[in-house]
């Protein structure tokens, strides 16, 4: 930090956490849980932030994460009271006659849509918040209400344009959440507009309906399919089509997810230091490539357990004098306390291991991508930046806990 | 001994590189922090007010209680680490202090949970019990009517029950309307359940919300004696007088709540959720079971037919091919030998015991479902 290399320095943004890391704490983090009756997935939380956090460096200081999982909890209780209601609104519906019951559905669905926007937003607040770089915090300001709010507005405009709006309401939620997004006393400035989303977002849309359409054109056209079953099974060369559809589709997914958020990231700004974001798209697809192999591989290996574990229950019964045949091995299903006991393992073991997946190969490597990819011009300017008096008391993420939203 | 540091004070967002040294003499013991380059006096920390972050591996934070909630020293490098430790032997104390605090609310909140979870097994049965008693009548027949368009539905693939013997003034009919009535005779109930005998393969019965009642065709030809069918009959309408349908109802929306509230998703809309919400419940019919058998056997007295009835036929069905008992009404409450001991503590017909029908209307009652007949040939092509 030499005052004469001042005007011209660009930090880097590195990240030094490892996958097997954050998968020692994942681990624990399954170990724990059904002890606790779930309860541990707070500290869970906790942990796997504050590993991400501090991982996190940038220009040579790590961010630091200062919530406890005892917020996280109590946020959770705060949040209860807001789903009793409506989880008796929906009882008292489920005793109605059935046109009510799809229109009361509908009804409670979009509420909750509504609150999935406040919770997001909340959530981000308590995130921020408890963020520290150079010991000094961020914070969010800005209504949760009326984040919530545009956010449903913009959705219903969504649907009825068929998705054609939605750079519009891309950039419009990104400059809500960033314009309120401060470091000290200091404010964060998006520049962005619906200009970075629009060209990428289009070529995807028109690409995308180009092949999908295309091929289904083709197969109609060429009559390449055979009914079976009253469903259409399509023939050798569709079959091929199909594929390069879904190839195009993850492919260029990748590149308006990486296009966009460089593109709009890239305007970010806090006074003179300018935050400069250039993801590449291949890094991104292995991902999912990798992720889509592993979770082939993990189902045949579950699967592959099922079939032991079953197999070895089996031949324990017949050896136990049970007559061998289907109806032993249905019989071994009949008490309800076994089957409820089957089930929940059931439950845990492969969410867990999906769940365990997706963060260990997509989240970490999204975070790990982003956090490579950036840099920060004219970092030495934040050094006036004073700390803002502490934050009103937010209880938790509120909602947020309770609706499931947000990662990390 | 000394240890190099960044240092920042939680006011400014600037990093300062530093030297740390204890001030012995100082009271209580402090930490000065000074700038590396020009020896200036940057702060003093309490040194036993500091404590310990988490923090990436190979590097120490270190905050203090009594300066702002920023103000931070960060050690990087083996050696450096090592001298803060030594410099500062409290660190790891603080640490732990926390690390215990935190399993202290762990255990509490998990045992919280525990008791919840405990209270609502043995509660709600008792609370759905009370809570029936608040829901209208007239109400809980509108959920029944809604209950059977749904289950006839699944039941049937929804193309439909196939109501056998639709003419409600048969002699078949007459006759089960005349019984139900003389069992809910001077019971104050608000129902008047109606019986509907439709075709199908499961031998079943079941009781809805309101008093729909539905018995299986299947059942029927298992029946060996009126008293059979009569006491079959009888346990269902014990389900209608009790309201056990609503009671489950209520309990069975709870537990989504429970489960709901273990998972973490609120929202209820989990499938993981539904499913383990529907078992849990089975545990609740238990006792409404024991219940209703012991309406029948009451009502069999007080008609005066045998109550015997109902245990033989639940037991020739427990004893047909595994299959469709599985599918039948006592899979998930199968005749124990506990529900068996009591109805027979309970069998105490009287030694001038008549058949619940006479034979007239038993044998109309039997031939209610006559086997299908054949369906129409197709007409042939070119005829009028």
């Amino acid at each position: 930090m030499t005052e004469t290399s001042e005007a011209a320095r660009v930090g880097r943004v590195e990240f030094t956490g490892s996958r097997h890391e954050l998968f020692l704490i994942l681990i624990r983090g399954y170990a724990l849980m059904l002890p606790t009756l779930g309860l541990y997935r707070f500290w869970q939380a906790t942990w796997k932030r504050r590993f991400y956090w501090q991982n996190t460096v940038i220009d040579g200081e790590p961010l630091e994460y200062t919530g406890t999982a005892t917020q996280l909890l109590a946020g959770f209780f705060f949040a209860l009271a807001f789903f009793v209601p409506i989880y008796i609104a929906l009882f008292v519906l489920a005793m109605q006659e059935s046109q009510f019951i799809v229109l009361g559905y509908l009804g409670v669905g979009l509420i909750i849509w509504f609150l999935m926007g406040y919770a997001i937003y909340r959530a981000r607040d308590f995130r921020l918040s408890r963020t520290l770089w150079r010991g000094i915090r961020f914070d969010q300001r800005g209504s949760a209400w009326a984040f919530a709010l545009r956010r449903f507005i913009w959705s219903i405009l969504f649907v009825l344009t068929a998705g054609l709006i939605y750079p519009w309401m891309a950039s419009s939620l990104w400059k809500y959440r960033w314009r309120n997004t401060w470091f000290g006393d200091r404010k964060i400035e998006i520049a962005g507009n619906w200009r970075s989303f629009a060209g990428p977002y289009f070529a995807v849309y028109v690409l995308n309906i180009l092949t999908i359409g295309g091929t289904a054109l083709w197969m109609t056209s060429a009559r390449d399919y055979h009914a079976a079953d009253g469903s259409l099974l399509p023939g050798p060369i569709s079959t091929l089509a199909w594929i390069g559809c879904i190839v195009v589709l993850a492919l260029s997914y990748c590149w308006y997810r990486t296009r966009s958020a460089s593109s709009m990231l890239s305007t970010v700004s806090l006074g003179e230091a300018k935050l400069s974001v250039r993801i590449r798209t291949g890094p991104l697809f292995w991902q999912y490539v990798a992720y889509v192999v592993c979770l082939a591989v993990l189902l045949v290996l579950l699967l592959m357990t099922f079939g032991a574990v079953l197999g070895s229950v089996y031949a324990l019964a017949v050896a136990s004098g049970k007559a061998p045949g289907a109806a032993a091995l249905l019989s071994l299903f009949q008490s309800s306390t076994l089957n409820i006991v089957l089930l929940i393992v059931a439950y845990l073991i492969v969410l867990g291991a999906f769940g365990m997946l997706a963060e260990l190969i997509l989240s970490f490597g999204w975070w790990r991508l982003l956090a490579r990819s950036s840099t920060i011009a004219n970092p030495d300017s934040v050094n006036s930046v004073r700390s803002a008096p502490e934050d009103r008391s937010l209880i938790g993420q509120g909602l947020a806990d309770a609706l499931n939203v947000g990662a990390y | 001994m000394q240890f190099a540091a960044r240092y920042q004070d939680g006011l400014v967002a600037d990093v300062r590189s530093a030297e740390c040294v204890l001030d012995l003499a100082a009271d209580p013991v402090a930490l000065v922090i000074l700038d590396a380059a020009s020896r200036e006096v940057l702060d003093r920390w309490d040194a036993s007010a500091a404590y310990l972050l988490h923090s990436r591996m190979a590097e120490l934070r270190i905050g203090n209680s009594n300066k702002p909630a920023g103000a931070r020293l960060g050690v990087t490098g083996i050696v450096q680490m090592r001298n803060a430790l030594g410099l500062l032997p409290l660190l790891h104390a603080q640490g732990r202090r926390d690390a215990w605090a935190q399993l202290r609310i762990l255990v509490l909140a998990t045992m919280a949970l525990a008791a919840v979870i405990v209270a609502y097994l043995y509660g709600i049965p008792l609370l759905a019990d009370r809570l029936v008693a608040y829901v209208p009548p007239a109400w809980e027949i509108k959920i029944g009517d809604t209950a059977a368009a749904q289950i006839e539905r699944q039941m049937t693939d929804g193309k439909g029950f196939v109501v056998c013997d639709p003419d409600r003034n048969s002699v078949a009919n007459v006759a089960i309307a005349g019984f139900v009535s003389r069992v809910f005779d001077g019971l104050d109930s608000p129902f008047h359940p109606t019986v509907t005998v439709v075709r199908s393969a499961i031998p079943n019965a079941f009781a809805l919300p309101g008093g729909r009642t539905y018995y299986l065709s299947s059942l029927i030809e298992a029946s060996r004696t009126p008293d059979e069918f009569a006491g079959v009959l009888a346990h269902e309408l014990g389900h209608v007088y009790y309201r056990h349908g609503m009671q489950s109802l209520i309990a069975s929306s709870s537990t989504g709540l429970l489960v709901g509230f273990v998972l973490g998703d609120m929202t209820g809309l989990s499938v993981a959720g539904a499913v383990g919400s529907r078992l849990i419940d089975n545990r609740f019919s238990r006792a409404d079971e024991a219940l209703a058998d012991r309406f029948a056997a009451n009502t069999a007295q007080r008609l005066g037919f045998s109550p015997k009835g109902l245990s033989d036929l639940l037991e020739r069905v427990a004893e047909d091919d595994e299959f469709s008992r599985a599918l039948a009404l006592f899979s998930n409450h199968p005749l124990t030998d506990q529900r068996r001991a009591a109805l027979d503590a309970l069998d105490t017909a009287g030694p001038d015991a008549k058949p619940a029908f006479t034979d007239a209307e038993w044998q109309a009652i039997r031939n209610m479902c006559p086997l299908p007949s054949p369906p129409p040939l197709p007409p042939l092509a070119g005829s009028p």
